[in-house]
């Protein structure tokens, strides 16, 4: 017993005598923000392995200049306004230096209200709704592309290449599919007849009632501007009820799990998405070898978050030290070829888009047309 | 009139799939008087325990071979783990809490909802995981309506199931026992009928149809997620309440109105508002009868 009492005062006093020299090792602290709960919780996962990916990669070329080590605080923001904002303020009070983070446009909005306040900076890999950089925020920045550049994309492909007349648009009501329904209706202008414009729910998993009502209009093509897991079941249904339209769809439903859910009957759709560097980039390569290593296959969103925390970290380390203006004007300055795409930031903070357009073939995403130069790819 | 004919294969197939949870429901609580929330996530486990099974028997070339065997099996096992699952649940989460106030075995409930739910996102992962191949492709053309060999077989299936549980219930001496306990559980145990053994068994037989609903949903939706059961969960129990909670009949009616109105409100209506409708409905029959389609006034010593 007496043993015991003197191994613990050692411990206790060791432990003060310790503390001091813990505490001064300098911390640097990240966090992200995705939901990694919830139907969304996969493209939410992907980002938070894209950033790990990131850090793990940092700490074996030695870390960040000034700091002893990284530590990363990942939130999950669920793909909803109200748990976004508690994650963002829990970050503001850890003193958290950046954010990679959300996934969902309706949860960057309210988040990055706070974050900007508390004078974090937040890099979004994902969140695409024009909004979330047209607001003049100072720490605001943006990995992917936008909205309304997606569905110009789009709507040109749909005018010019395949040259349709009509039209179903189904969204579910969120900032992101809104919006972007919303866009590419505007972008579409008279040239296409929009003969359906439907609504869902998240989390909806039948959708046998409005693609029977869709059946009856025979639209040419039915875009669905939706997330993942319901684009799949949709896609699945619509081919269940022998719906002649082609399906197109955008960047969230855009993921490898279109291919395993959906099958043959994701077969021939078409996708709007960033497209994805040639494979033999070094920057490229080393992102893909980490990440394939100890995650398997990356998300659509993996690569995204993967460069905007190196980013972050690369302009941390070219400042020197926490102070956010200084680091937010670094990243403007930023130009890097990411695992992405090559990277530089226009004052708003976006980073530029380069929506291609994509076909499932043989259960692959195939490039198949570019917007640019109205090229077969 | 095609279209009207699609709407209702595709209202009916979803009804047969809410019914098939609903009975779960009222049927516990018709036994117990308790909403079993963890019930949506039995549910769940079905479809997972399904698409393992399927998995495995694909990649073992059987389902090939032998296909009606397989989904057989698939069936079984899935009906086999969920009536354990539910026994296990009912032994750590109920049975303790027997004497204990009505409130308390509801949190149990809704506790033991979030703990299965997030132990299967645990376990499974957070992905969806899909169904093979199989059977589902494929279907009949009857005037301009395309009903798919797949919601023939659940809504044959489902019957099967409701034909064979309301013999079970009305014709057997263990049926006899659960309608005696549902009805007085003092005065059923005086006259010696085990309690504790009805209990389980109505657990058991809900856990096995919401398992069969689970494998049936898998199937048809191709694929399944570890957060599928929430709103089934919640639109059987609509059902269930619907159709006069503790009702047998009314839960069957009550899936299938549920799921009518649904498909309906999306192809008619609003897709957006779809549950609105389904609930507004179960307003206004709760409105005219509070006790549900089927539900009968009973006195307080029986409920």
């Amino acid at each position: 017993m007496k043993s015991l009492r003197i191994l613990l005062t050692t411990v206790i006093v060791c432990g003060f005598l310790i503390y001091p020299c813990l505490a001064g090792a300098k911390t640097l602290k990240i966090g992200s923000m995705s939901p990694l709960t919830g139907q969304y919780a996969a493209d939410g996962n992907d980002i938070k392995q894209g950033v790990e990916t990131a850090i793990a990669i940092w700490e074996k070329k030695g870390g960040v200049p000034g700091y002893d080590k990284i530590k990363y605080y990942p939130q999950d923001s669920a793909c909803d306004g109200k748990q976004a904002v508690s994650s963002a303020n829990k970050l503001v009070n850890l003193d958290a230096v950046g954010v990679v983070g959300a996934y969902c446009s309706s949860a960057t909005l309210p988040a990055s209200d706070v974050l900007n306040d508390g004078k974090v900076l937040m890099l979004t890999p994902a969140s695409t709704n024009e909004k979330v950089t047209e607001r003049g925020f100072q720490y605001m920045f943006r990995v992917c592309g936008r909205d309304d550049d997606q569905s110009k994309a789009a709507a040109k492909f749909l005018i010019t290449k395949l040259n349709i007349k009509t039209i179903a648009i189904v969204d579910d009501k969120t900032t992101y599919t809104q919006g972007l329904a919303d866009n590419l209706e505007k972008s579409l202008g008279d040239k296409v007849k929009v003969v359906a414009r439907e609504h869902i729910n998240q989390g909806d998993k039948d959708f046998s009632g409005i693609l029977t009502k869709i059946k009856a209009k025979n639209p040419d093509v039915l875009y669905m501007s939706l997330y993942n897991p319901e684009g799949n079941l949709m896609a699945i249904q619509a081919k269940r009820l022998q719906l002649k339209a082609k399906l197109m769809s955008e960047d969230a439903v855009y993921h490898p799990n279109y291919l395993k859910i959906a099958k043959d009957a994701g077969e021939g759709t078409y996708f709007t998405f960033g497209q994805p560097p040639s494979k033999d980039i070094p920057e490229v390569k080393a992102f893909l070898d980490a990440y394939t290593a100890k995650y398997g296959e990356p998300g659509s969103y993996s690569s995204y978050a993967f460069d905007a925390t190196n980013i972050l970290l690369t302009a941390i380390s070219k400042v020197g030290g926490d102070d956010p203006d200084k680091i937010a004007s670094a990243i403007r300055g930023i130009k890097m070829q990411g695992a992405s795409k090559y990277i530089t930031f226009d004052p708003k903070g976006d980073s530029g888009s380069t929506y291609k357009v994509l076909v499932v073939k043989g259960g692959q995403f195939m490039p198949f047309w570019d917007p640019d130069s109205g090229k077969d790819l | 009139m095609d279209v009207f004919l699609q709407q209702t294969i595709n209202g009916l197939t979803l009804g047969a799939i809410y019914a098939l949870i609903a009975l779960g429901y009222t049927m516990v609580y018709g036994i117990i008087q308790l909403i079993n929330f963890a019930h949506g996530e039995i549910f769940a486990a079905g479809g997972y325990i399904g698409v393992i099974a399927l998995s495995f028997l694909q990649a073992r070339g059987v389902l090939e071979r032998h296909p009606i065997l397989g989904l057989f099996l698939a069936f079984f096992l899935a009906m086999f783990y969920c009536a354990f699952l539910a026994v296990a649940l009912e032994r750590v989460a109920y049975k303790p809490l027997r004497g204990a106030s009505r409130l308390a075995l509801l949190l149990s409930a809704l506790g033991m909802s979030i703990f299965f739910s997030n132990g299967m996102m645990l376990c499974q992962g957070v992905y969806d995981k899909a169904y093979p191949h199989f059977f589902t492709s494929g279907g009949f053309n009857i005037g301009g309506a395309i009903i798919t060999n797949m919601q023939v077989f659940i809504m044959v299936g489902s019957v099967i199931l409701m034909v064979t549980l309301n013999i079970f219930v009305n014709r057997t001496r263990l049926g006899k026992a659960m309608r005696a306990t549902a009805q007085d559980r003092t005065m059923s145990a005086i006259l010696g009928i085990n309690a504790d053994k009805t209990i389980v068994t109505t657990f058991v037989i809900g856990a096995s149809l919401a398992a069969a609903a689970g494998v049936m949903v898998g199937l048809y939706y191709g694929s399944v997620r570890f957060d599928m059961g929430f709103i089934p969960g919640i639109k059987a129990f609509a059902a269930a309440v619907l159709g006069g909670i503790g009702n047998l009949t009314g839960a069957m009616i009550g899936g299938m109105m549920i799921g009518m109105v649904e498909i309906f409100a999306a192809g008619y209506l609003a897709s957006e508002y779809k549950d609105v409708f389904a609930f507004i409905i179960l307003i206004l029959v709760l409105y005219f009868r509070p006790t549900g389609i089927m539900g009968v006034q009973v006195d307080d010593t029986r409920v």
